[in-house]
């Protein structure tokens, strides 16, 4: 088991939760309002009246081989726009209940 | 979560409230009556006393003078006037406007009561007197006739006047210019001297003939009969078989001593319509009812009632105060729509796209009709005041939308989708909307409390501009991002039809973008030319206010359709003559001028039941008042105020007429008119005060465009008097009174009985018969009786001698005064004083007179300081609002800039269209300090965004000003263009909002050119100073840590 951290702009919501969906993804946690910053482009999400975007951002533990669609499927929602942004980070989990 | 974030959520809820919003103002749309003014009460009370018998200097010193001195510690009070004459004192108290009234008559009342003790016995009760609007006549009806003249009284009495004033809010139905009708008994003072008869005694007679009484009841049988006696005459004829008395064993009869006349009174007004006689019915409504209503209604009642009319007798409007108004209304809607028109293709020619544009257009309709809720909930009505800020307000309810609108566009053209980019937009200009809006309102808000004859005015217009802008800028915060949210696509496909069209627009504005960019650029890597430039341009645009190319009045003359005026002949002239002078007139004006749609004249005494014309018009046999009403403004070329100077000019050809003055302007409307410039003089000697008056009358005329000069003390007017020597009447065994009574009693007649026909009552007059009462020697043989019954003849009492009266004498804030006034015609009021008081200048006035200037003068001069004072709290306001926005005291004060170069749009566009400054335009200007920061603070706010996103100094400025263009010119052109119907408008009333229009767009767009520019310089400026301050500062701190350690 994998888990997936995406952290994305709130725009992005609906778009996310279809592509679990499409996955066969049913459990995630997650926080509405994260802010955040690109390490490299894209604008911040402060929710500031400068920068006045958020984030929202989704943890979910998912089996390994679904991992690469998803991670896929979001990357080409990420191409849709470049200023919105969406990160998704991999690690492994050990264990559960 | 935040309201435009609940607003996208939830568009339903969203949109249902506002739908609601909608129905709610529809319903009070129609309710609202319509009116010209917003309720104004008036300030005027008048408290009037009689003192029988006194001279004007005996009233003025024993009546007028304590209570003045009683009256002038009422509070709030601003003038009392008072005027002294024969036999009455009449003191009139001005108040401030948006008093109450019933507060102040209370108050006077109880003054009153304090001094009552201390007035002269003979004096009467003081009456309290409001004047009020609702005095104004609502309608004037002339009745014309020709054989029913006789009876026109009696018929207009019962079939016209009964049923209107039936009307529901018809306050008083008035006739004046019809004769009543008079039985009068003329006596031959020859023949009745003869048979040893008075006419006290012919008239007891008659009384004594003349009577129905009740004899009691008596018991016949079973029943109860009343027993009467029915002695009434029933016809006038029978007086003359009247047994007057006996003389060498014969009866004498009434016809053997005197003539009886069924005939109308003597003495009476007569007026004249298109020159034919008649009669003239004046409605006046009760407080509070609605003008327009009432007239409606006595329109459509008048055919009806002309139905039932003899054949002969016409009825026809001459003055329908209601006309007036809906005209107005309509011509200020029709500027409504208008501007509405041009806000929307300003909108849709700046984005481009349908959708967008509905979405903005939207919020006009719904903040406007808000408004409509709070009229409907204050008891307001759709007036002037009203329907002008609904366009003025058109302009500015759409740039919050605009704004928001537009920032979300630019966010959907970024990548986002459209419910993220409405949300994230609306948020980026939240606080520059809401400042903006905060701005607006502290602009307009302060109006609410101004004072004074512009508070009353302008306090609607606050409260409604007020609601407007709030409502929109709720609009803009949640029903546009919510629009946009459900409409806005992120590449609306366009048609090819459209791309022709809209392709050059864009090109267009695209490159004017880069252009702007690029002179942004410039401007600020060369801030102190651009700042060389700016102050000489401000100071250039002076020029035309400091040399006098642009005049001031106080209110703008407002063409009314109406020229009215009066004509004196010398005093004494017989009222025959004077209709004469006045029917050639008449006749002359009716062929001259096609623009004269109806004359109509009175000329005589008007009878002492008549309250409006007693009260309200001069009258007397030498003066003949004129009424003229010209067709509708746009089938006439030339204005009423060209009319009136050529009427003015006929007039003054004809040497019989002594004095006249004509007037633009019915009378019948508050405002509008020409100004009047009055000079006061104030003295107590009537010798010294009538020099320097005759001097002012002999120079002002000379004076260029002054005109109609009269002086406010009446002529000494000759007069008879009887000089009754005291011992002659004492040895006769008279006195003055019963000697006096007994010449009343001849020339102005008894009032012996009353004739009573149908239901109406008429006075049977005993008086000598017209042939004796014609020169002095008729005077002098009446004959008095003592109570031995032995007769004398007058001029064995006394003499009878010419002589002049007094003149009535006039206070005001308790000194003798004279007024020379005269109406301004052709210069503006600035230049007319200054000329006026060269003038002054030149008189030697003795040391115990002095002299001010008032009129129209004095109350633009209060209203200036007022308005003034106004624009000063307005401008700290602003500052206020801008600062608490920014947090910062520098941003405020570089939008700030953008004022003054509002202020040379104005003189510039004032000097260009050739108007006055006038209490409009300062309303305007004030306005305009509103509208000019609200570009600035677009900018400032973007500019200060793009450098917390870490740009530098100049690249924020640069891409925040490019940015920003669009907004800003749109915000600006669409209060421009929304204006500019105002400005264009020919309508009736306009010359009344014309002004102020004219100065916002003149202001506007100097102001928005200039700031595009300057403000940007200013910014880069300020903020260089000021990081380099922090740098400094860092420095500075830097190298004390160093030196510390």
């Amino acid at each position: 088991m994998k888990s997936i951290f995406i952290s994305f702009d709130q725009a992005y919501y609906d778009q996310v939760q279809t592509i679990l969906t499409l996955n066969h993804v049913r459990g995630f946690s997650g926080w509405e309002s994260v802010i955040g910053r690109g390490s490299k482009t894209g604008e911040p999400h402060f929710g500031t009246h400068a920068w006045p975007s958020l984030n929202t951002a989704i943890i979910t533990i998912v089996d390994d081989e679904k991992v690469k669609p998803i991670l896929e499927q979001l990357r080409e929602l990420d191409g849709t726009s470049e200023r919105m942004g969406i990160r998704a980070f991999v690690w492994n989990i050990e264990d559960g209940m | 979560m935040s309201l435009y974030e609940s607003s996208v959520r939830k568009p339903v809820m969203t949109s249902i409230i506002f739908i609601a919003v909608v129905i709610l103002g529809l319903i009070s749309y129609y309710k609202l009556p319509i009116d010209l003014m917003p309720k104004i009460e008036s300030s005027t009370i008048m408290v009037m006393t009689t003192y029988e018998g006194a001279s004007a200097s005996d009233v003025e010193t024993n009546v007028t003078r304590p209570l003045e001195s009683s009256l002038s510690t009422v509070s709030n009070l601003k003038n009392i006037n008072s005027t002294s004459k024969e036999n009455r004192s009449i003191i009139t108290l001005e108040f401030d406007y948006g008093l109450d009234l019933n507060v102040l008559t209370n108050d006077i009342r109880n003054k009153l009561d304090l001094v009552k003790s201390y007035m002269p016995a003979g004096a009467g009760n003081p009456i309290i007197f409001k004047l009020s609007t609702d005095m104004i006549p609502v309608i004037m009806i002339s009745a014309t006739a020709n054989q029913s003249l006789p009876a026109l009284y009696k018929i207009l009495d019962t079939k016209v006047s009964n049923p209107l004033a039936r009307i529901n809010g018809v306050g008083s139905v008035s006739i004046s210019g019809a004769p009543q009708r008079e039985i009068q008994v003329y006596i031959d003072p020859v023949k009745m001297e003869a048979f040893h008869l008075t006419i006290e005694s012919l008239a007891q007679s008659i009384r004594m003939e003349n009577l129905n009484t009740p004899a009691g009841s008596m018991d016949v049988g079973s029943d109860t009969y009343a027993l009467r006696v029915q002695g009434e005459f029933k016809d006038p004829k029978e007086i003359n078989n009247i047994i007057v008395g006996n003389y060498a064993g014969k009866t004498i009869r009434m016809s053997d001593v005197a003539v009886i006349n069924d005939k109308l009174e003597e003495r009476a007004q007569e007026s004249y319509t298109n020159g034919l006689q008649g009669a003239s019915i004046i409605v006046q409504k009760q407080p509070g009812s609605n003008t327009v209503q009432i007239a409606r209604e006595i329109q459509k009642m008048l055919p009806e009632i002309q139905k039932g009319l003899p054949s002969d007798i016409k009825l026809s409007v001459i003055n329908d105060s209601s006309d007036n108004i809906v005209r107005t209304i309509n011509s200020l809607a029709e500027t409504v729509i208008y501007a509405l028109l041009f806000v929307m293709i300003v909108v849709l020619f700046f984005l481009g796209r349908w959708r967008a544009t509905v979405i903005i257009i939207l919020t006009i309709p719904i903040s406007l009709i808000s408004a409509f809720i709070y009229l409907n909930i204050t008891g307001g009505t759709l007036n002037i005041i009203s329907l002008s800020s609904l366009s003025l307000a058109i302009g500015l309810v759409v740039d919050d939308a605009i704004v928001v609108l537009e920032n979300i566009t630019t966010h959907i053209e970024r990548g986002s989708r459209p419910k993220t980019a409405a949300v994230n937009g609306t948020n980026e200009v939240g606080l520059s909307i809401i400042a903006s809006t905060l701005t607006i309102i502290a602009v307009f808000l302060p109006l609410t409390m101004v004072s004074g004859m512009a508070g009353v005015m302008f306090s609607q217009l606050g409260w409604m501009v007020t609601i407007i802008i709030t409502v929109s800028m709720i609009c803009a915060l949640t029903l546009t991002p919510m629009l946009a949210s459900q409409l806005l696509r992120l590449d609306p496909k366009r048609s090819k039809g459209f791309n022709k069209v809209y392709g050059p627009i864009e090109n267009f504005l695209d490159k004017l973008d880069e252009k702007y960019a690029t002179l942004v650029n410039w401007a600020v890597r060369h801030k102190i030319r651009i700042l060389l430039f700016a102050t000489a341009f401000f100071i250039a645009s002076l020029i035309p206010i400091i040399v006098g190319w642009v005049g001031t009045e106080n209110f703008p003359a407002q063409d009314s359709g109406f020229v009215s005026g009066s004509i004196e002949m010398p005093i004494g002239t017989r009222m025959e003559i004077t209709r004469d002078v006045c029917q050639r007139l008449n006749d002359q004006w009716k062929k001259k001028y096609p623009e004269i749609d109806m004359i109509n004249y009175n000329v005589g005494q008007a009878s002492s039941k008549n309250i409006f014309g007693s009260l309200f018009s001069k009258n007397s046999s030498n003066i003949g008042t004129f009424s003229i009403r010209l067709v509708s403004l746009n089938k006439r070329k030339r204005s009423s105020f060209a009319l009136t100077d050529s009427i003015r000019h006929d007039i003054s050809l004809l040497p019989e007429i002594r004095k006249s003055a004509i007037k633009e302007g019915g009378g019948m409307s508050m405002m509008g008119g020409q100004s009047t410039i009055d000079v006061e003089v104030y003295g107590y000697d009537f010798a010294q005060t009538d020099k320097v008056a005759a001097e002012l009358l002999k120079r002002i005329p000379n004076i260029k465009g002054l005109v109609n000069t009269t002086v406010s003390r009446e002529d000494y007017t000759p007069e008879y008097q009887v000089d009754f020597d005291r011992e002659k009447l004492a040895l006769n065994g008279l006195n003055v009174a019963t000697a006096s009574n007994y010449l009343s009693n001849r020339i102005n007649g008894i009032t012996a009985s009353l004739f009573r026909e149908d239901g109406e009552e008429y006075s049977i007059v005993v008086a000598y018969d017209l042939k004796y009462r014609q020169s002095i020697q008729d005077v002098e043989n009446i004959l008095i009786y003592n109570s031995q019954g032995q007769a004398v003849r007058v001029k064995d009492l006394g003499k009878v001698v010419e002589r002049f009266t007094p003149p009535t004498i006039e206070r005001k804030n308790r000194q003798r005064i004279i007024t020379v006034s005269s109406t301004v015609s052709g210069t503006t009021l600035d230049v007319a004083v200054a000329s006026i008081n060269k003038e002054l200048a030149q008189i030697d006035i003795p040391s115990d007179v002095t002299t001010k200037i008032a009129g129209s003068f004095k109350d633009q001069q209060e209203s200036f300081s007022d308005l003034g004072m106004l624009l000063g709290i307005i401008i700290l306001l602003v500052f206020v609002v801008m600062a608490s926005q920014f947090e910062s005291i520098t941003y405020p004060f570089i939008i700030m800039f953008s004022v003054p170069f509002g202020i040379s749009g104005v003189v510039l566009a004032l000097w260009l269209t050739g108007s006055t400054f006038n209490v409009m335009t300062f309303v305007g200007v004030i306005m305009l300090v509103g509208i000019v920061v609200k570009n600035g603070i677009v900018m400032v706010d973007y500019i200060n965004l793009n450098r917390e996103r870490g740009n530098g100094i100049i690249r924020a400025v640069v891409t925040g000003g490019k940015s920003r263009l669009r907004p800003v010119l749109m915000t600006s052109l669409t209060a421009i263009l929304g204006m500019l119907p105002l400005a264009m408008s020919h309508g009736q009333g306009a010359e009344m909002w014309k002004p102020m229009a004219v100065t916002v767009i003149g202001g506007l767009t100097v102001s928005t050119m200039l700031t595009l520019v300057v403000v940007p310089v200013m910014y880069t400026l300020f903020a260089a100073s000021g990081v380099k301050r922090k740098h400094r500062k860092n420095k500075k701190a830097a190298l004390q840590k160093e030196l510390g350690e």
